[in-house]
């Protein structure tokens, strides 16, 4: 009997654990693979925003904007990279920045006539971690971004595409010290 | 015709014996979390690395066996192309975490050529050689070995030092492996600290593998360090000619380190030597 007694005992002992462990499985499992993001039709699409973003930037191809490496042309900037790199550090004012470090992303779409909008920043800090850049630093290269004038058009077979492109900046205390890609 | 079809009929039934070995061998290894989870994710090969579909099949491995490394490696590759540092570190970090051996190689080479992330890059790739020794691989689009990307990764730190003395290393353990701007790296740092005579050794056979624009271009700046101005105007001239066919460092993605622009060569052609 007390055996018995002890047997069942036991067996909601274990009914107990079984359960716990099972509601534990679940919230570990919950935690360890959250339900898969909502994606939009390709990684990085920028959809418009009339908060930001000019309502006469006029797309040629707005379902199927391109991004800037898939014909291989390299990088479309009139007169290379190099003319982009001066004209942005020309204007770029290490002086007034916040001393912070890190890498800050922007990306925004070429359109088929060389103009460009949709400007979206994201930023990561030395330690390679999601931040907030500074005003003095965001704002001020988005602005000089939304200035330069030498994207080139890029080319197909049939009709000039709309495409995306980013630009990187690695901060070093303020410090302007690389330019992507 | 008949030949295409049939090589790419070939290539095909190879790249999917490829993949299914691939899942095999997890089988093999009595793992069959991952193996589902590698099958469940070889479909997604048919849609473009950016899509909706391509990272919704990669999140249903995930899902059946949260410790299949590759799910994430693959998902990573759109965020890497689009500059979303953020999303890539954080997909790359779960890949690094889960097989070290797998992927610090390839996560340090895409720190430096995609975000010039040189200490990233250097961390990750001296991890890897602690764990397997010198023999660390190539990049992903096997146009540098790993031990030559880290010597950049130190110039781009500014010791170059430590850069010439990793590929002094690197040409004697690899019998002096040429691959495309090796020698092209080595000259140019030699010609920067002012070690004219390795630097023109070092152009040369750059000259002799590939003749690039810019090994033309910095065979000119070593024909100026030696005051011989002849040759640096015959060198512009053959870098010039040499870019305008396009054979010049080239990068689908990014910029390659020691790239010489047009402008460059045309400032040169035009200074008073």
């Amino acid at each position: 009997m007390q055996f018995s007694t002890g047997s069942a005992n036991l067996r909601r002992v274990y009914s107990f654990l079984g359960f716990a462990l099972i509601t534990l499985q679940i919230i570990s499992c919950s935690a360890e693979t959250s339900p898969p993001p909502k994606y939009l039709r390709w990684v990085g699409d920028i959809a418009f925003d009339p908060k930001t973003d000019k309502k006469d930037f006029h797309l040629c191809t707005p379902e199927d904007i391109k991004q800037y490496h898939n014909f291989a042309f390299g990088f479309l900037y009139k007169g290379e990279k190099i003319a982009l790199e001066q004209e942005i550090r020309s204007q770029y004012k290490a002086e007034t920045a916040a001393a912070q470090s890190g890498w800050l992303r922007i990306r925004f779409i070429v359109n088929c006539k060389g103009e460009t909008d949709r400007f979206r920043i994201i930023g990561m800090d030395e330690n390679r971690k999601p931040v907030t850049f500074d005003n003095s630093i965001s704002d001020q290269l988005l602005r000089i971004t939304k200035n330069l004038q030498g994207w080139l058009i890029l080319p197909d077979q049939n009709a000039p595409n709309d495409y995306y492109m980013y630009l990187i900046f690695k901060l070093d205390n303020g410090k302007l010290k690389e330019i992507m890609p | 015709m008949k030949l295409t079809i049939t090589i790419l009929t070939f290539i095909s039934i190879f790249s999917l014996s490829i993949q299914a070995q691939n899942c095999n061998f997890y089988l093999l290894e009595g793992d069959t979390c991952q193996y589902e989870a590698c099958k469940i994710a070889e479909p997604r090969n048919i849609h473009y690395q950016y899509s909706k579909e391509y990272q919704e099949i990669c999140d249903e491995a995930i899902v059946r066996c949260p410790d299949y490394a590759p799910a994430y490696s693959h998902k990573s590759t759109a965020y890497l192309k689009s500059g979303d540092f953020v999303t890539w570190e954080y997909l790359m970090g779960k890949a690094v975490d889960l097989a070290p051996k797998d992927y610090l190689g390839y996560r340090g080479w895409c720190r430096y050529s995609f975000f010039l992330d040189y200490q990233g890059a250097i961390d990750d790739l001296e991890r890897l050689e602690s764990l397997i020794g010198f023999e660390t691989g190539y990049s992903a689009e096997a146009d540098y070995h790993l031990q030559v990307a880290r010597a950049l990764c130190y110039k781009g730190l500014g010791n170059k030092e430590k850069a010439i003395s990793i590929l002094e290393d690197y040409f004697e353990k690899s019998n002096g492996d040429g691959r495309l701007y090796n020698y092209l790296h080595l000259g140019v740092l030699y010609l920067e600290i002012g070690q004219i005579a390795k630097a023109k050794t070092c152009m040369e056979k750059q000259l002799t593998i590939n003749p690039l624009a810019e090994a033309h271009y910095y065979m000119a700046m070593i024909f100026k360090a030696e005051n011989d101005l002849p040759s640096v105007k015959s060198q512009l001239k053959l870098a010039k000619s040499q870019y305008e066919a396009g054979l010049r460092m080239r990068h689908d993605y990014t910029h390659h380190m020691d790239k010489v622009y047009l402008v460059q060569i045309d400032n040169a052609l035009g200074a008073d030597f």
